[in-house]
C-alpha cells in the first residue's frame, strides 16, 4: 500500500517519479494510458476508452489493466472505476471488419444487438450494404475508414482483422554505413510495423526521417510521402539517398514546381488540397501507384481534406509522423482513428537523458510596453491587439541584447510578422527568410548558416518544420502563431538537434507583460512545460543591464 | 406454543390469549406494536382489535414467504384444520422433511402474532385472516384454489346434485347435503379418486392439467365440447356462472397430490453465490470511498458555502441547480442528489428560512467539520441507515405525476430503514470479504418479506435494496460488495464474524444461519430496538474501526515547473483551506492536483494573504524547491495587486479650496463623521450625506448637498448558514417498536383491565322493558358488538333508519369496522351493514328464550 501510483476519480493517473518502483510502474501503465504531462516530479497519464481498446487491440486484457492499477497504486483503487474499466475493455471486439470471398469486406459481430443498436444510427446506414446473414453486415471497401471512425463515436470499436494490401514490391534497404538505428527508432518501428499502421511519436531533432526510412525498409514497396513544404521535401529526399539504398532517380518530388511520380514519391499537402474549380486535381496521385506504405510527416498539420482522403485509404499501411500530437482544433482523436493509434511515444526529457537531443534552458523574458506603446495597446482593436503587444520596440532591444550575448553562436530569431523580422534584421544585420524569399534563396542561406558563414538568422514562420539547421544552440522566439503549443514545441526543436561540444542549447521567449501576448505565451509554454520543461522567467531589465 | 396445550381448549381467540404468558404476549405486542396504540383495556379488546383488517393486513405483510404460505394454506383447510392436514396440504403426499420442519416453527408464528390459534389438532386462521387468504372469485388465492364443493354447488339444484353422484359412479341419497359429502368424500379419497379420472378421456385430461395450478376458472360456451362435458358431468368442474367453471378445491388438490403450493418455501433462498475479496483489500476499499464520501460532502457545502440554491415554491432542488450541483461534484445527477440528501438527512444543510428561501449548511456542519474524519463519516453513515428519506426517487413522478425533487416533499419511504438494516445485517451474517450476488440478496428479501400478489422486480422494497446496496458503497459501508469492519462495527454487530468457510450451514445448500429472529416472528422474536446508548457505541466503535484505515492527513504538497502542486493525498486542514484559496483543483481523487493561475493567486492576495506569506507558505509545505516561474508568478500578480484601490464611502465633501478640507480634518468635531482626505480636494465620509451636512453646519459652515452623487454599496460576502436546524426527522411507517419497559407496563395494564372485565360482576342492564327501544352507551355498544363478533352470539339492537324510523332487530354480527357493524340480520335473514351511530343501544338477547 505505498506504491507510486495514485488513481484519480477523473480517471488520471499520477505517477510519482522519484518513486522506487516507478519504472515498473510505467511499464506496467503505459499499454493502455496515455502520457499527458511529464513534469519533474509527478507523471499525469490519462485511462481514456481509446487507450483502453489500442491497449485490446495489442492483445492486452482488463485483467492485466487492473492487476497494474491495483498493484501499483497507493490508495485502493475505486471499485466503480475498474468496473467501468472492464466494462470498456469488453466493448471493443464484438464488432469485427475482415475480408469475405464473397462480399468483399464484412462487419461481423459475436454479440447481435449491438450489430443492431449500430444498425439504427443514422450515420451507420449509408456505410454498409446488405445484411448477410443475422450476425454480418457488408461494408462498402471504400468506406472503411469512415465506419471505423463512426463506430468509434459511437463507443463500439471494431477489431479491423481485414489486413493490409502489400503494394507494388520495391526493393529498399537502410544503409547503415557508419551510423544504426536508435535504440528507441528501432522500437518504434517494430511498434509501429507490428501494429500495422499508426502514429509514432517523437521529439524534434530525435530522428522522425529515420524511423520513415526504416519503416520503409521494412515494407520493401512503393511508398508515398506526404510532408509539409518544398523544403522539408527536399531534406526528406536528401537523407534517404544518404541513408538508404535508394537512388536519386528512384525518388520523386510531387509539388507546386515538380510533378514526378516514382517507387517513392514524395509530395507536399499544399499541393495536394489545390482546389480548382472545386474538385482536387492532385488527387488522383494516390491511385497513381499500388503504393506500400504512405507516410504522414507532421501528422499533426494534417489538412482536413487529406484526412478526407486518408479515410479512403485503409487498406494500405499508413505511418504518421509528429513532435507535437497537439493540435488546437482538437482534432487528435481523428488523426488516431483514420492513421491509427500511437505506436511509439518518447517523452522529451527521457530521449535528452539518453543524449539524443540537446538539454535546453527554456527562458521567457517579459519586456514592459513604453506608456505610450500602452495606451495604443488599450484602445486598439481586439483583432489589432496581439499584433500591438508583438511587436514593442523593447522587444528588439532585447533581441539585440541576447544576440550580443551569445555572439560567436549560431542563433536563430523566430517572429510572426514580416515588419518586425525585417527590422530585426536590419538592425541585427542579419538576412531574414519569410513566405516571399526564393527555395534558391532559403536553401542558400540555409548552407550558408550551416557552414557557419551566417551566425544570426532571421525567420518566419516558414521555418517552423523540418528544416535541418544542425548547430543552431539559441533561439530567439519574439512573436508566434497566438497560442499554438506545437508551433512553440517545433520551435524549440530548432535548437535540441544535439550539439557537436555538447553544450546546452538556450530557447528565448520574448514577451511583453500585462498583455494578451503573456496570455498566449503561457498556452504556448503548456506543451513544454508538460514535457518537464521548465520555464525561467526574467524581466528585460536584467538582459538589458547584462547587455 | 405451550400455554395453548391446556386440557379445556379455547373457544375465542381472546380466551386463548388469555392462556398466554406474559412473555408471549409481549412478544404479540413487540411484533404487532399497532395493537398497543392506544393500550387496550383488557384482552377482549385486544383480540378485537388483532382482528381488525388492518391490523391483520399489517402484519400478514411482515410474514416470510413460508409463514404466509402456512396461512394461506390455513385459509383453504377446513375449519378448524388438524396439523397433520395442515402438513399434508404444506408438503402433499409424498412428504417433504423440509417442510415438515419448517412448519412447527410458522404455525407457532402464526400463533405469537395472534393471526392463528387453537391446539394443534384444533388450529383456526382468525376470521380476517381467512377472509382475506381464502379464495374467492374476486380475490383468487395465490395458492391457485378454486371454491369447494360444498361451497360450488350452494346454489345447485337437489336434482343436478343427484345427476352429478350418480355420474361419478354414486349412490343416490336423499338429500343434497349428504350428496355433496358423498361427492366431496369421493374427492378426497385418493384411491377411488384416481379410478374415477383412469377412465376420463386424455383431452379431458389436458383440460384438468390446465387447471390445476390455477387460475381454477374457465370458460365454457353453452355447448360445452365433449371432454368438458365428462367432467362437468361428474362435478370435476362445476358451474359458477353463466359460461364460467371452476375445479373444485378438493379435486384440484387430488391432482395436485395434496399441496396447496406449488412450490412451498420452507428454507430461505440460500446466499451461496459468493465473491470473495480478502477482507483487508475490503475494509481498504471501503475506507477509501469513505473518504471519498466526506471529500464530496464537504466540496458541495463549500459549493453552496456562500448561499445555495433557491428552494423551489413546491420545496426541494430544481432540477437546473441539480445539474449544475452535479457539475460541481463532477458526477452524474442521481449521484448529486443522493450526496445532498445525504448532508440534508445528517443536518448539515437545510433551508434557511428567510422570505428568499435557499439552502445552506447548517450551525451543525461547522461543528462537523471540526470533528475527525472518522466521526464525521460515522455522522453521515448514521443519519443513512435511519433516513426514511430515499434520494432514489430523485427524478421519478409521485403518484399525481408531479416530479420529485431532491429535498423535496414527498421523498420518504418508511419501509427503507428497515430494508437498509435488513440488507446489511444479510451482508454482515456472510463471512468476512464475501460479497453476494446481487439477484440472490434481491431474491431473499423478497423472501422475507414477500408480496401478496403476483412478483415484481421493481416494488419498492427491492428497489429499496438496490439503492441500499449501491448508497452502501458510495457511503464505504460496504467495499467491492462486502460489508467493512466500520460497516459491521456500524450496524453493532457482533465483530467476531464467522471467517471463510467456518460457516455454520443451518439448511440444505445454505451457508447461511437462517435468521429467524429478523423475521418478526419466531420464538426469539424481534430484536429489541438498539437504545440511543447503543447506538452512541456501535457509532464510536466504527470510528474507532474507521480511523486507522482512513489516509493519514499530509503536510506537504509537490511544487512543480508547469505550475502545478501535486498533494500525494489528504491534506491537514488548514493547508487545505489555504491551497482552495490560492489554486484551482484540477483533478480529485487519492491525490489532489491545484494549479496555479494568476487568478487564484490574486484571490489569495484578495482574502489578505501577502507575496512574502505566501513564498513562506509554500517553502514550508514543499517537499521540493518552490519552481522560479511559479514564484515569479506570484510576484508578478502581487505587483500589479492593489495597484488601483477601491472603498466604499457614504458621502464626501468636495472643495476647490484644499485649506478648508485641511481645517475640516483638524477640527476635533470631525472625528464622528470619519472624513479621509483622498485627494488635496477631495474628502471622503462614512457618514451619510444627512448626518455630514449636518455635521459641518454645526461645524459653522455653509455646505451644499450634490445630486447624483456616487453612492457606494457596501457588500459583504459572508458564509450563509441558516438558523440553527434540527435534522429531519425519519418517518416510521406505523408506531415505533416498543421497548422492553413499555411491552412490560403494556402487558400488565391489559391483564389488569382484563381481571376488572372478566371478574363476576352483577349483571349488567337487563333487557329492557317490552316495546322499547334498547338504549346503551356508544361506548358499551361498539364493546358488546366486538364481543359478539368474537363469540358469535346474537343480539338485540335498537335502529333508526335514515327515514328517522325505529326499530328493533336481531343481528349477529360479523364484522365491526370503521363505524359500520356488518351482521346477519335475523329480523330480514341476511348479511346487512348498520352505521353504529344509528344503534341506539344493545340488548344480549336472553339466554333462555323463554
Amino acid at each position: 500500500m505505498n506504491g507510486p501510483l495514485i488513481v484519480q476519480s477523473d480517471k488520471t493517473l499520477l505517477l510519482e517519479v522519484d518513486h522506487e518502483q516507478a519504472d515498473g510502474c510505467r511499464r506496467a501503465i503505459a499499454p493502455f494510458a496515455e502520457l499527458e504531462r511529464a513534469p519533474e516530479h509527478i507523471h499525469t497519464y490519462r485511462v481514456t476508452p481509446l487507450g483502453l481498446w489500442n491497449a485490446r487491440a495489442a492483445g492486452h486484457d482488463a485483467e492485466q489493466v487492473v492487476d497494474a492499477l491495483v498493484q501499483y497504486s497507493r490508495y485502493p483503487v475505486p471499485h466503480a472505476l475498474l468496473v467501468d474499466i472492464a466494462e470498456t475493455m469488453d466493448r471493443y471486439g464484438r464488432l469485427t471488419l475482415s475480408k469475405h470471398p464473397a462480399h468483399g469486406l464484412v462487419l461481423t459481430t459475436t454479440d447481435r444487438p449491438v450489430l443492431e443498436e449500430v444498425l439504427k444510427s443514422k450515420r451507420i446506414a449509408p456505410l454498409v450494404g446488405a445484411r448477410i446473414d443475422p450476425d454480418s453486415v457488408a461494408v462498402h471497401p471504400s468506406e472503411r475508414g469512415q465506419i471505423k471512425q463512426t463506430l468509434l463515436k459511437l463507443g463500439w470499436p471494431a477489431e479491423d482483422l481485414a489486413g493490409y494490401v502489400d503494394g507494388e514490391a520495391h526493393p529498399i534497404e537502410l544503409d547503415e554505413d557508419g551510423w544504426a538505428l536508435r535504440p528507441y527508432q528501432k522500437q518504434a518501428v517494430e511498434n509501429f510495423w507490428h501494429g500495422g499502421s499508426g502514429v509514432v511519436v517523437l521529439p524534434c531533432g530525435a530522428g522522425k526521417t529515420l524511423v520513415g526510412a526504416g519503416s520503409m525498409a521494412q515494407a520493401k514497396s512503393t511508398t508515398l510521402i506526404l510532408v509539409t513544404n518544398t523544403v522539408s521535401a527536399r531534406q526528406w529526399k536528401h537523407e534517404l539517398v544518404r541513408r538508404t539504398s535508394l537512388t536519386e532517380d528512384e525518388i520523386g518530388e510531387y509539388s507546386g514546381t515538380r510533378k514526378e511520380i516514382r517507387p517513392v514519391t514524395i509530395a507536399t499537402y499544399q499541393v495536394l488540397t489545390t482546389r480548382r474549380k472545386g474538385v482536387y486535381p492532385h488527387l488522383e496521385l494516390f491511385d497513381s501507384r499500388d503504393w506500400g506504405l504512405i507516410v504522414y510527416d507532421e501528422v499533426h498539420l494534417l489538412p482536413a481534406p487529406v484526412f478526407k482522403f486518408t479515410a479512403d485509404l485503409q487498406a494500405r499501411r499508413r505511418l504518421g509522423l509528429t513532435a507535437t500530437l497537439v493540435r488546437e482544433d482538437g482534432r487528435e482523436s481523428d488523426v488516431f482513428s483514420l492513421i491509427g493509434p500511437k505506436r511509439f511515444d518518447a517523452p522529451w526529457k527521457e530521449i535528452e537523458a539518453q543524449g539524443y537531443i540537446a538539454p535546453a534552458d527554456c527562458v521567457e523574458v517579459r519586456v514592459n510596453l513604453t506608456d505610450s506603446e500602452r495606451l495604443a495597446y488599450a484602445t486598439a482593436e481586439t483583432e489589432e491587439k496581439y499584433r500591438f503587444c508583438a511587436t514593442t520596440a523593447t522587444k528588439r532591444k532585447v533581441t539585440e541584447a541576447i544576440v550580443r550575448r551569445f555572439a560567436g553562436q549560431q542563433i536563430l530569431v523566430i517572429g510572426q510578422y514580416i515588419d518586425q523580422l525585417d527590422e530585426l534584421g536590419e538592425h541585427l544585420n542579419a538576412p531574414v527568410i519569410k513566405g516571399e524569399t526564393s527555395n534558391t534563396q532559403r536553401e542558400k542561406l540555409f548552407d550558408a548558416f550551416r557552414e557557419g558563414e551566417i551566425s544570426v538568422l532571421v525567420v518566419s514562420k516558414v521555418a517552423n518544420f523540418s528544416i535541418d539547421l544542425p548547430e543552431a544552440t539559441v533561439a530567439v522566439q519574439v512573436s508566434g502563431t497566438f497560442g499554438s503549443r506545437q508551433e512553440e514545441a517545433q520551435r524549440l526543436g530548432r535548437v535540441l538537434r544535439p550539439k557537436a561540444d555538447g553544450h546546452q542549447a538556450h530557447f528565448y521567449s520574448v514577451v511583453a507583460r500585462d498583455t494578451i501576448d503573456q496570455d498566449f505565451a503561457a498556452h504556448r509554454q503548456r506543451f513544454l512545460a508538460e514535457q518537464g520543461y521548465a520555464y525561467r522567467i526574467v524581466d528585460a531589465d536584467d538582459i538589458l543591464s547584462e547587455g | 406454543m405451550s400455554s395453548d396445550e391446556k386440557p379445556a381448549a379455547p373457544r375465542s381467540l381472546a380466551e386463548a390469549l388469555r392462556g398466554r404468558d406474559d412473555a408471549c404476549l409481549a412478544a404479540l405486542l413487540r411484533s404487532r406494536p399497532d395493537l398497543i396504540t392506544p393500550v387496550p383495556t383488557d384482552l377482549t379488546q385486544l383480540a378485537t382489535r388483532a382482528g381488525t383488517r388492518a391490523s391483520v393486513v399489517r402484519a400478514l405483510e411482515r410474514l416470510d414467504r413460508f409463514t404466509l404460505q402456512t396461512a394461506e394454506a390455513l385459509a383453504v383447510a377446513g375449519d378448524p384444520a388438524t396439523r397433520d392436514e395442515l402438513l399434508g396440504l404444506m408438503a402433499g403426499d409424498a412428504g417433504d422433511p423440509d417442510v415438515a420442519a419448517a412448519l412447527p416453527h410458522a404455525v407457532d408464528t402464526l400463533r405469537e402474532q395472534a393471526l392463528a390459534w387453537g391446539g394443534d389438532d384444533r388450529l383456526r386462521l382468525v376470521r380476517t385472516a381467512r377472509e382475506l387468504l381464502a379464495p374467492s372469485p374476486q380475490h383468487p388465492s395465490p395458492t391457485g384454489l378454486g371454491p369447494t364443493v360444498q361451497e360450488a354447488t350452494a346454489g345447485m339444484s337437489p336434482g343436478r346434485i343427484q345427476e352429478l353422484v350418480a355420474a361419478a359412479g354414486l349412490a343416490s341419497t336423499h338429500d343434497s347435503v349428504s350428496a355433496v359429502a358423498a361427492l366431496t368424500a369421493l374427492f378426497r379419497d385418493r384411491r377411488r379418486m384416481a379410478a374415477l379420472l383412469a377412465a376420463a378421456p386424455a383431452d379431458s385430461l389436458d383440460v384438468l392439467d390446465r387447471l390445476v395450478w390455477g387460475p381454477p376458472y374457465g370458460q365454457v360456451t353453452a355447448d360445452p365440447a365433449p371432454r368438458l362435458r365428462w367432467l362437468l358431468d361428474r362435478g370435476l368442474l362445476l358451474p359458477t356462472a353463466p359460461g364460467t367453471v371452476v375445479l373444485p378445491r378438493e379435486a384440484a388438490l387430488h391432482l395436485r397430490g395434496g399441496r396447496a403450493h406449488r412450490a412451498p418455501e420452507p428454507l430461505p433462498p440460500a446466499l451461496d453465490s459468493l465473491t470473495a475479496h480478502p477482507p483487508r483489500g475490503v475494509d481498504d476499499t471501503a475506507a477509501g470511498q469513505a473518504h471519498t464520501a466526506l471529500a464530496t460532502v464537504e466540496e458541495l457545502l463549500k459549493d453552496w458555502d456562500e448561499g445555495g440554491p433557491n428552494v423551489l415554491r413546491s420545496g426541494g432542488l430544481s432540477v437546473r441547480d441539480l445539474k449544475r450541483t452535479a457539475v460541481a461534484l463532477d458526477v452524474s445527477e442521481p449521484l448529486a442528489a443522493f450526496w445532498v440528501e445525504l448532508a440534508y438527512a445528517a443536518g448539515l444543510l437545510a433551508s434557511d428560512g428567510e422570505a428568499d428561501e435557499r439552502y445552506a449548511a447548517t450551525p451543525a456542519y461547522d461543528e462537523w467539520r471540526e470533528q475527525s474524519p472518522a466521526e464525521r463519516w460515522t455522522r453521515l453513515a448514521g443519519a443513512w441507515l435511519a433516513a426514511t428519506r430515499t434520494p432514489g426517487l430523485v427524478g421519478g413522478r409521485d403518484a399525481k405525476d408531479r416530479s420529485l425533487s431532491a429535498l423535496g416533499p414527498g421523498l420518504d419511504r418508511s419501509a427503507a430503514p428497515e430494508v437498509r438494516h435488513r440488507v446489511l445485517a444479510l451482508l454482515a451474517a456472510l463471512p468476512r470479504g464475501s460479497a453476494p450476488d446481487a439477484g440472490q440478496l434481491l431474491d431473499r428479501l423478497r423472501w422475507e418479506r414477500p408480496l401478496r400478489g403476483p412478483q415484481q422486480d421493481d416494488d419498492l422494497r427491492t428497489r429499496l435494496a438496490r439503492w441500499t446496496l449501491s448508497e452502501a458503497e458510495l457511503l464505504g459501508v460496504t467495499g467491492r460488495g462486502a460489508l467493512s469492519a466500520h460497516g459491521r462495527a456500524l450496524l453493532g454487530s457482533p465483530p467476531a464474524a464467522p471467517a471463510a468457510g467456518e460457516a455454520e450451514p443451518s439448511g440444505p445448500g445454505d451457508k447461511l444461519p437462517v435468521h429467524r429472529q429478523a423475521r418478526p416472528s419466531g420464538a426469539d422474536g424481534v430484536p429489541e430496538p438498539p437504545s440511543p446508548a447503543d447506538r452512541a457505541a456501535a457509532a464510536a466503535a466504527a470510528a474507532r474501526t474507521l480511523a486507522p484505515l482512513l489516509p493519514e492527513p499530509l503536510d506537504h504538497v509537490l511544487l512543480q515547473a508547469d505550475l502545478t502542486a501535486v498533494a500525494p493525498g489528504p491534506l491537514r486542514r488548514p493547508l487545505a483551506d489555504v491551497l482552495d484559496v490560492l489554486a484551482d483543483v484540477e483533478s480529485k481523487g487519492g491525490a489532489t492536483v491545484y494549479r496555479f493561475t494568476p487568478a487564484s493567486v490574486r484571490r489569495a492576495l484578495d482574502a489578505g494573504r501577502t507575496a512574502g506569506d505566501l513564498h513562506a507558505f509554500l517553502t514550508e509545505h514543499s517537499r521540493t524547491p518552490v519552481p522560479q516561474p511559479l514564484a515569479y508568478l506570484i510576484d508578478d500578480v502581487a505587483r500589479r495587486h492593489g495597484h488601483l484601490r477601491v472603498g466604499a464611502a457614504s458621502a464626501y465633501v468636495r472643495c476647490d479650496d484644499d485649506s478648508v478640507l485641511q481645517e475640516i480634518l483638524a477640527d476635533k468635531r470631525s472625528a464622528g463623521l470619519r472624513l479621509r482626505r483622498l485627494a488635496p480636494t477631495v474628502l471622503a465620509a462614512q457618514a451619510d450625506p444627512a448626518a455630514l451636512l449636518e455635521g459641518l453646519r454645526a461645524m459653522g459652515y455653509a455646505p451644499a448637498a450634490e445630486s447624483a452623487a456616487g453612492d457606494v454599496l457596501v457588500t459583504r460576502t459572508d458564509a450563509h448558514r441558516t438558523p440553527p436546524r434540527t435534522a429531519p426527522e425519519p418517518v416510521p411507517d406505523g408506531p415505533p417498536a416498543p421497548d422492553a419497559t413499555l411491552l412490560g407496563a403494556a402487558v400488565r395494564a391489559i391483564r389488569a383491565g382484563d381481571r376488572a372485565s372478566t371478574a363476576p360482576r352483577k349483571p349488567a342492564a337487563t333487557a329492557p322493558a317490552d316495546g322499547a327501544l334498547p338504549r346503551t352507551a356508544a361506548a358499551e355498544t361498539l364493546a358488546t358488538m366486538q364481543a359478539a363478533v368474537l363469540t358469535g352470539e346474537a343480539l338485540w339492537i335498537g335502529y333508526v333508519n335514515a327515514e328517522g324510523a325505529a326499530s328493533q332487530r336481531v343481528i349477529a354480527p360479523i364484522r365491526v369496522e370503521g363505524g359500520f357493524v356488518t351482521a346477519y340480520d335475523h329480523t330480514a335473514d341476511e348479511v346487512r351493514t348498520y352505521p353504529l351511530h344509528r344503534v341506539t343501544g344493545v340488548a344480549e338477547l336472553a339466554e333462555d328464550p323463554s
